[in-house]
């Protein structure tokens, strides 16, 4: 039996940033995935024949450049087919608003009334977050006692934060645990431009534009300034990226490799057995599944009643399905250039009828008015298709996991045409060009990746699960009480989107600890 | 605006104040004290007549306790040995079947939730008795476990039958083989009716265990079976002498469960508590376990001792000093001991007292004498527990007084 230093489960961007790290440190890494091709949420899927299309996640915000310089991504593949996306936000009165890095405007180039208010917020909360992005790059503060260096670091930071000077240090604090509707609605009219901005506070998660902590989660996601790019290939030439990376490393990748249980002895684990059987040992295992499936995994008995409560009682509602559409043609959005079409297509009317969106979802709805997040990757990426077809990749914020009539492919459907039903008033005839469509409910995104109740993030990104209270008090260090485990999806500090982080962050971690013994 | 006064037709959805054991009913008549205190939402007695009649009774004739009161959970199913392993401090595993263990419980700080009785039916049929509520928490030990837990608190009466003659009043009253039933040992008499051979009073005694639409039934043979033999009920004063003789530490008074401490410095470990024999360390992963083991390492920050104290003055709630001056920790429980004949405390001591440092240890005790207050500072020292030992407790079969 071949025996591993380390054990990644799941080959999503977190495992293979966590193999990648690990190998490069020297460590003999092999990578267990259930499904039989790297990605887990960062994945292709051909709709149709010919069209190839990112099947859930399609944008890349929050990876950052030191990351791809750490992993080597751009020497494995990673190349964007647009940067910088701009972002429209339709509206039913045909002025859709498009904002970028320039700023913001009408899509036929008129300037908006909210124009200054509009930009000073966002660069207010840009600084912001420049700020909280050096948390993201270490391990969550302790909460059980603080090395010198980490307190060297907080005191940084705080000084960083005192040091943007007195309104906006006053500002920082008073807007840290607001929501996104008043923090907005203080600037800006309720509208499109506001819903777009406000999108990216909720965007994967089961929560409103009036739920508490929303600004500290649109921080998070203005990280790198907000920007969109279309990575080249999709999202999974993304994660062939990483898989290059992790293999370049050195570590093994096994696709088809289901993990059954984790081998615990004495209070240390040392190795796994996949479903069908076949043992594999290992000093230490990194599971980027969430906390509860991965105390399952290693058995429920090795963990405090307290611990497994805690990772049970995980926030994790998934509120967001995909539709993607396989098109005949170009969809023609009216009052859009050929530019803005190629951008980020939000459908966001108001932050008013975002929460109302979210109410259906609570109680189990399929949204009547969907929350829409569209991009049309074949028009900057015509690789994607064969021919002169085009895939539309569309994200739809408050879908619930818990439907109440249950997910079916009768229910599928309903929400597909909902979807195109609103896409249609925006680009007539595009109905009519939809040659297949493909839908993941939150429910087909927790079959098919594990993430639990389908959430993007596995368990929600609000102030009491993050930094060090995420995954939960206690094991915010990415170790899990059993020596040698640990957590590397995210689940854990920083967090969800596809950077990656939380995976080099858990690799760093279980490097700090010497190999235990290896069970004869 | 809510109405919190019982409705007209006397309906409520909820059951209000305190209710009667299914002994309730036979007890009542006893009472000539009228003193009667709360338990668990039942009512109980804390007397019936005087303490000293009824705590010679115990020691010397036999009583009757209602334990009624007592939470109880059965759990049971394919894991129930690995729940209640997962649960208590000690290999439930190395019980015999139809055996009881003392046991505690802890939270993952390895601080003491509670104390308790664990009887081990079979593998697959335990059932807790413990002085605080456990549903949820044995709700959060179970889960992802194949078992069932049930709250039997109100299905199952209880009555301890305690005392020297105990014995002879149930072969009086017609069981058969109580004989063989050894120390902490279980056995059904009837159907809907067990005893084990386990109390509170560090003497010989049974604990009856019956369906509480049984407990009329039981009353009316056991109570005239006694006749002969001084059966007498006693109330909660008298028990807590008998417990405190035993040795038997009490949840509340001789340590605070970790769940109803808003202090989390008042979390006790089984080490604090003089209770090592009851971990172990052998059996797999338990709630606590590891906190224990580095407990175990640090050492105890505390000690629940024994002490026997000079003079006859009972010592409740005294400061314990060293050499005098130092303060060194407080009595928890106390009594002048009429059977012992000594002075008895459990105090908890901060280490090193009581641990390295064990000698040279003084007891502030005041007392009130006829509207003045005294104080006395009495030389204790450590000695071990019990207090009481006496072998008829254990004698099998047992004797017949």
């Amino acid at each position: 039996m071949t025996h591993f230093d380390a054990i990644v489960i799941g080959a999503g961007h977190n495992g293979l940033a966590a193999a990648a790290t690990l190998a490069g440190a020297g460590r003999k890494v092999v990578v267990l995935e259930k499904n039989a091709v790297p990605g887990g949420m960062a994945v292709n899927r051909a709709i149709a024949p010919g069209f190839d299309c990112p099947a859930m996640a399609h944008l890349l915000s929050n990876l950052d450049a030191a990351e791809v310089k750490a992993l080597g991504l751009d020497k494995h593949g990673l190349a964007h087919a647009a940067t910088d996306l701009p972002t429209v936000s339709l509206s039913a009165d045909g002025r859709h608003v498009v904002s970028d890095a320039k700023g913001i405007r009408y899509a036929d180039g008129a300037t908006h009334a909210d124009e200054k208010q509009f930009l000073a917020l966002r660069a207010r909360l840009v600084r912001f977050a420049a700020k909280l992005a050096e948390l993201k790059r270490n391990p969550p503060p302790s909460l059980t006692g603080i090395e010198w260096g980490e307190a060297l670091s907080l005191g940084k930071l705080a000084l960083g934060i005192r040091r943007m000077g007195k309104e906006d240090t006053r500002e920082f604090l008073r807007v840290l645990l607001s929501n996104a509707y008043d923090t907005i609605l203080d600037e800006v009219e309720d509208g499109p431009l506001a819903g777009a901005f406000a999108l990216d506070s909720v965007l994967g998660g089961h929560i409103g534009p009036r739920s508490p902590g929303t600004v500290l989660t649109l921080m998070y996601r203005l990280a790198n300034g907000g920007a969109k790019h279309l990575p080249r290939g999709g999202m999974g030439a993304v994660m062939r990226a990483f898989e290059g990376a992790a293999k370049a490393a050195g570590a093994e990748i096994r696709y088809g490799a289901a993990v059954a249980r984790m081998i615990v002895e004495s209070d240390r684990i040392t190795g796994v057995v996949l479903a069908d059987g076949t043992e594999i040992s290992g000093a230490q295992v990194l599971s980027s599944l969430d906390p509860k499936t991965t105390m399952i995994l290693a058995g429920v008995g090795h963990f405090d009643a307290e611990m497994i409560r805690r990772a049970r009682n995980i926030r994790s509602k998934g509120c967001t399905a995909k539709v993607n559409l396989a098109l005949s043609g170009a969809p023609a959005f009216a009052g859009l250039s050929d530019a803005q079409h190629r951008g980020r297509l939000v459908y966001a009317p108001s932050l008013a009828a975002m929460e109302k969106a979210f109410n259906r979802a609570k109680y189990g709805e399929l949204p009547t008015d969907p929350v829409l997040e569209v991009t049309v990757p074949s028009l900057s990426d015509p690789g994607l298709v064969e021919g002169d077809g085009h895939v539309l990749s569309a994200v739809v914020q408050y879908v619930p996991y818990a439907l109440k009539q249950g997910w079916s492919d009768e229910s599928r459907k309903a929400l597909a045409d909902i979807v195109v039903d609103c896409l249609e008033t925006f680009a007539p005839g595009l109905k009519a060009s939809v040659v297949a469509s493909h839908v993941m409910s939150p429910l087909d995104i927790e079959t098919e990746t594990g993430a639990p109740g389908g959430h993007w993030h596995h368990g929600e990104m609000i102030a009491d699960q993050m930094l060090m209270l995420r995954p939960a008090p206690g094991i915010e260090r990415y170790a899990l009480p059993v020596a040698g485990l640990y957590l590397c999806g995210s689940s854990t500090h920083p967090g969800g989107d596809v950077t990656g982080v939380p995976g080099c962050n858990a690799a760093k971690a279980s490097l700090q600890s010497k190999l235990g013994r290896v069970a004869a | 605006m809510t109405n919190h006064r019982p409705s007209g037709d006397g309906v409520l959805p909820v059951r209000r104040g305190l209710v009667e054991t299914p002994f309730g009913r036979h007890l009542r008549p006893f009472s000539l004290a009228e003193d009667w205190m709360p338990w668990a939402g039942y009512v109980s007695a804390r007397r019936f007549e005087t303490v000293e009649a009824e705590y010679f009774a115990i020691r010397n004739q036999a009583t009757l306790f209602d334990i009624s009161p007592m939470h109880k959970y059965a759990i049971t199913g394919k894991d129930a040995l690995a729940v209640v392993n997962r649960l208590v401090t000690r290999n439930a595993a190395k019980m015999g079947d139809n055996r009881v263990g003392y046991s505690v419980w802890c939270d993952e700080d390895g601080f003491v939730i509670d104390d308790g009785t664990l009887f081990r039916f079979s593998e697959n049929s335990f059932r807790l008795c413990s002085q605080e509520p456990q549903y949820s928490w044995l709700h959060d030990i179970a889960w992802g476990f194949d078992v069932s837990i049930e709250d039997q608190s109100e299905a199952i009466a209880g009555l301890a039958l305690q005392g020297p003659t105990s014995f002879s009043v149930l072969h009086a009253a017609g069981f058969e083989g109580v004989e063989k039933l050894k120390p902490f040992g279980i056995m059904e008499l009837s159907p809907g009716l067990t005893i084990s051979r386990t109390g509170f009073t560090g003497d010989l005694g049974y604990e009856l265990w019956v369906d509480a639409d049984k407990a009329d039934a039981l009353w009316e043979r056991l109570w005239p079976a006694g006749r002969n033999f001084g059966l007498r009920p006693i109330g909660y004063e008298a028990l807590n002498m008998a417990r405190i003789e035993a040795g038997f530490i009490a949840a509340g008074v001789d340590f605070q469960p970790i769940h109803h401490a808003q202090r989390p410095s008042r979390g006790r470990t089984p080490f604090e508590l003089g209770l090592d024999w009851l971990v172990s360390f052998d059996k797999g992963y338990f709630n606590g376990r590891r906190a224990l083991t580095a407990a175990r390492q640090r050492g105890p920050r505390t000690m629940l001792v024994a002490l026997e104290i000079e003079g006859h003055k009972p010592a409740q709630d005294a400061f314990v000093y060293h050499g005098r001056k130092k303060e060194a920790g407080h009595v928890t429980s106390a009594l002048w001991s009429p059977t012992c004949k000594r002075n008895l405390a459990l105090a908890e001591l901060r280490a090193p007292y009581g641990i390295s440092v064990t000698d040279d240890l003084w007891v502030e005790i005041y007392h009130p004498k006829e509207g003045k207050w005294e104080k006395v500072m009495a030389q204790a020292k450590i000695i071990e527990r019990p207090f009481f030992k006496n072998d008829r407790r254990s004698a099998t079969p047992p004797g017949r007084f």
